[in-house]
């Protein structure tokens, strides 16, 4: 014999208890699933209730008139009559009471008190769940990099994500002190640039895109300093000396060098040039609406300076070549691959911009950008670093103020220029505070007498210092 | 001295102590009276507070609230429950109109002290109405202070300084904590009523959540210490006015932030809170201001409702997206 309690059902929001009005069965009477057994009057409604089991009733527990609350037995069914008999057994029993604290345990199915499935009883729904939050297998965990974005190890988190399958996220550095917009921070991660070790120029010290960039650019090594070895400086110290074998750009380098320097005669002159009006030149570009997306930076009024120049001096823009008699000619060339000394991982390279003379100072800046951005991710086609005529380096972005370039094979003349600086200047007969930098040109004394020399870096300078004036005087 | 309270009694404690302090606090309501309400939360005190104080009223939202309105300007300070979120609604024009109003609207002169209780937000295996989170509404007209507590020891007395406010305020109950218990100080307030709080630190991210959901934030900030991220988490406690002061003082250092809440995404409060962290602290992100929060649909059947709300899961995963960029 099985005997269940029914308790007074929910009998809709709001409400909690309802007056047993007519009882329509009676201890003893064969009831069918579903069928009326009681009348129960709620704030709302008079509503039957139908029975939840089949069976014989075995108790009424509250007579005709009696207010009951939701949740208590108000009649006991054996479901199972033939049975033997056995106590009732409370539907809920099984549950444990939930102590509301300061009160009385609350019974099961009351609110606030335990209900089926790990949940507390409310008055509308199936109630909140009592058991503790737990997570789901997380396959996803071991594929995310863990490598903080602004100090990145160039591809490594990639690989790591793919061969390690629960990497220890290792402990990060507050990022707090590097201050950079979101997309710098993005542009630089792309390039591979460390943020912590770049000195913002932006507001409050931030980090601007042209910093990315300029210290990426940044190994746009010239000549002479490649002359130091460098690369391998953050190399593991072991013994007192250390043996590099010399092969690659390393072996290619240095065979240009001792070619140019011991074939070349090599003549260097320097000039110091106010170049603040090529500086505001800059900025009125980047307020043109065609110049909005496009990154300028001072080398783009380097090329334009130095393409003005040659124009005025085409035989600066020539090449020494020796012929098959023993004897020698000059080529002079009616057009410009200008050639951008750039440093990359794989060491210093130097691509030019093919007949950049016919390019307009916008075409100009977008070949600049994209030899550069070419250059970084190391994908320079052989083809875009031969046949240079004329070649720019600067040596600015090292933080020095000229150097003496060492010509590339084969060309006459190579443009360097240092670091532009906040210097005291004398300006209309006041000494201003300008912006200044040092211009050096080394070339090929057996074609570009002194004369010559210095009337080409002398018009690279006057370009500089302005620009404007410059254009219409020689155009 | 501390005491263990549920947040449910906790608030029915407070109530009691708001009625004990001030003879003209009235709580006014469905079925807060002889039933003590559907959840409980004014338990006993019709008994002891008597009918004219503690008001049973018909079903009937705008009357409550406008009600409350001629009380209060006659001096009432009338706490109104609605009984669920989804029935707030015929009281909104109430709401936005006059309780939001009345100080503007008098240069000053009448102030409307009233606080409107709504239990709010799903998780409790309710019917249609009964899972809504309206927040957004609220924060979003003028004139009115929205809080949310989180844990008993605020529950008891964010209701008391909610109560004692000269100011309209909507005090949103995480109905689906109400058992959930917790220390409570009933000495002495541990903060004002509208701060926000650190509750747990944390140097690789924050989390920004406020009621049932500080305790989801919570759990995944566990979660994801055991992958190696301290997440800090931050109950916003007030959502209007916000205060926003601890949460920049947060993102700064860690230079990622994700928003939790219930109600869905578009126009919600996390979207406020991005745009404000954005504007403040755009050069220390390192990602952008993620949420996680119900979908833009009606809150759904009571069977699929934990598809629906933002879990343990969707933050870390959320975390993890962050963490990608």
């Amino acid at each position: 014999m099985t005997v269940k309690e029914f308790n007074l059902p929910d009998l809709g929001e709001g409400l909690t208890e309802g007056e047993i009005l007519k009882w329509l069965v009676q201890v003893g009477d064969t009831i069918e699933l579903n069928q009326p057994i009681v009348e129960v009057e709620t704030a709302k409604a008079a509503v039957e209730i139908p029975a939840k089991w089949a069976g014989k009733v075995d108790k009424i527990f509250h007579p005709e008139g009696t207010t009951v609350e939701v949740g208590v037995p108000i009649i006991a069914i054996n479901t199972d009559p033939s049975g033997a008999t056995a106590a009732p057994t409370p539907s809920a029993a099984s549950l444990a009471a939930v102590e509301i604290a300061g009160d009385a345990p609350v019974e099961p199915g009351m609110i606030g008190g335990p209900a089926p499935g790990g949940r507390t009883a409310v008055l509308v729904g199936y109630g909140p769940k009592t058991t503790a939050a737990k997570r789901r297998p997380r396959a996803t965990a071991a594929t995310v990099p863990t490598q903080p974005p602004a100090t990145p190890v160039a591809p490594a988190p990639v690989e790591v994500a793919a061969v390690e399958v629960a990497p220890a996220a290792p402990p990060r550095p507050v990022q707090g002190s590097v201050l950079a917009k979101p997309p710098v921070r993005k542009l630089a991660r792309d390039l591979g640039v460390d943020l912590a070790g770049i000195a913002g120029t932006g507001p409050n010290g931030s980090i601007t895109r042209d910093d990315v960039l300029s210290v990426s650019a940044a190994p746009t090594a010239p000549a002479p300093v490649t002359a130091t070895m460098t690369g391998p400086a953050a190399a593991p110290r072991v013994g007192r000396e250390e043996r590099i074998p010399v092969k690659g750009v390393r072996k290619l380098t240095a065979e240009n060098m001792v070619a140019s320097a011991f074939t070349a005669p090599h003549v260097t002159e320097f000039l110091t040039v106010d170049v603040t009006r090529s500086m505001k030149a800059l900025e009125r570009l980047k307020t043109k609406r065609d110049w909005r997306d496009v990154r300028v930076s001072p080398l783009l009024m380097v090329a334009k300076a130095a393409l003005v120049a040659l124009k005025r001096h085409p035989m600066v823009n020539s090449s020494w070549q020796a012929t098959s008699a023993g004897a020698a000619e000059i080529v002079v060339k009616h057009y410009v691959n200008l050639g951008i000394a750039a440093a990359t991982e794989r060491g210093l390279i130097v691509p030019n911009v093919k007949d950049a003379d016919a390019l307009t100072t916008r075409e100009l800046a977008d070949a600049l950008n994209a030899l550069v951005a070419t250059a970084r991710e190391g994908k320079t086609s052989p083809a875009a670093m031969s046949g240079g005529t004329f070649t720019i380096t600067s040596v600015g972005v090292f933080g020095v103020d000229t150097g003496t370039p060492i010509l590339p094979p084969g060309e006459s003349a190579i443009l360097v220029f240092g670091a532009i600086r906040d210097t005291p200047w004398v300006h209309k007969g006041k000494i201003k505070i300008r912006q200044v930098t040092t211009l050096g040109l080394s070339f090929d004394h057996r074609i570009i007498d002194g004369e010559l020399g210095s009337k080409f870096l002398r018009d690279v300078g006057a370009f500089l210092e302005d620009p404007e004036g410059s254009l219409l005087a020689w155009s | 001295m501390a005491e263990t309270l549920t947040i449910g009694k906790a608030l029915n404690t407070g109530l009691r102590r708001a009625m004990e302090r001030d003879p003209k606090v009235l709580i006014m309501g469905e079925d807060v009276g002889k039933l003590g309400g559907v959840f409980r939360i004014t338990d006993g005190l019709q008994k002891d507070f008597g009918d004219e104080r503690v008001i049973d009223t018909p079903l009937a939202e705008s009357g409550i609230i406008g009600t409350a309105v001629g009380l209060a300007i006659r001096g009432y300070r009338p706490v109104c429950e609605i009984q669920f979120d989804g029935f707030v609604y015929p009281a909104y024009d109430q709401i936005v109109s006059q309780v939001a109003k009345m100080h503007y609207r008098s240069q000053g002169k009448v102030s409307l002290p009233i606080v409107i209780r709504i239990p709010f937000g799903g998780g409790i295996g309710a019917v249609e109405h009964h899972s809504e989170s309206p927040e957004a509404y609220f924060a979003h007209t003028a004139g009115l202070k929205v809080v949310s507590c989180s844990n008993p020891d605020d529950a008891y007395w964010m209701i008391q300084q909610s109560i004692e406010s000269d100011d309209p305020i909507i005090f949103m109950e995480p109905k689906r904590r109400y058992w959930e218990k917790g220390q409570v100080n009933v000495d002495t307030a541990s903060a004002p009523l509208h701060v926000s709080r650190v509750v747990r630190p944390g140097a690789d991210g924050t989390l920004l959540a406020y009621g049932p959901m500080v305790r989801t934030a919570l759990d995944a900030a566990t979660a994801a210490a055991e992958d190696g991220r301290e997440l800090e988490v931050i109950d916003l406690r007030t959502l209007s006015p916000l205060d926003m002061a601890p949460v920049y003082e947060s993102v700064r250092r860690t230079g990622r932030a994700i928003v939790v809440h219930e109600a869905p995404g578009n126009l919600g409060l996390g979207s406020e809170i991005a745009a404000r962290i954005t504007e403040e602290c755009f050069y220390s992100l390192e990602a952008p201001v993620l949420r996680v929060t119900g979908f833009d649909t009606p809150y759904p059947a009571a069977r699929v409702e934990e598809e629906y709300l933002p879990d343990l899961d969707r933050v870390l995963d959320a975390v993890d997206r962050s963490f990608g960029f």
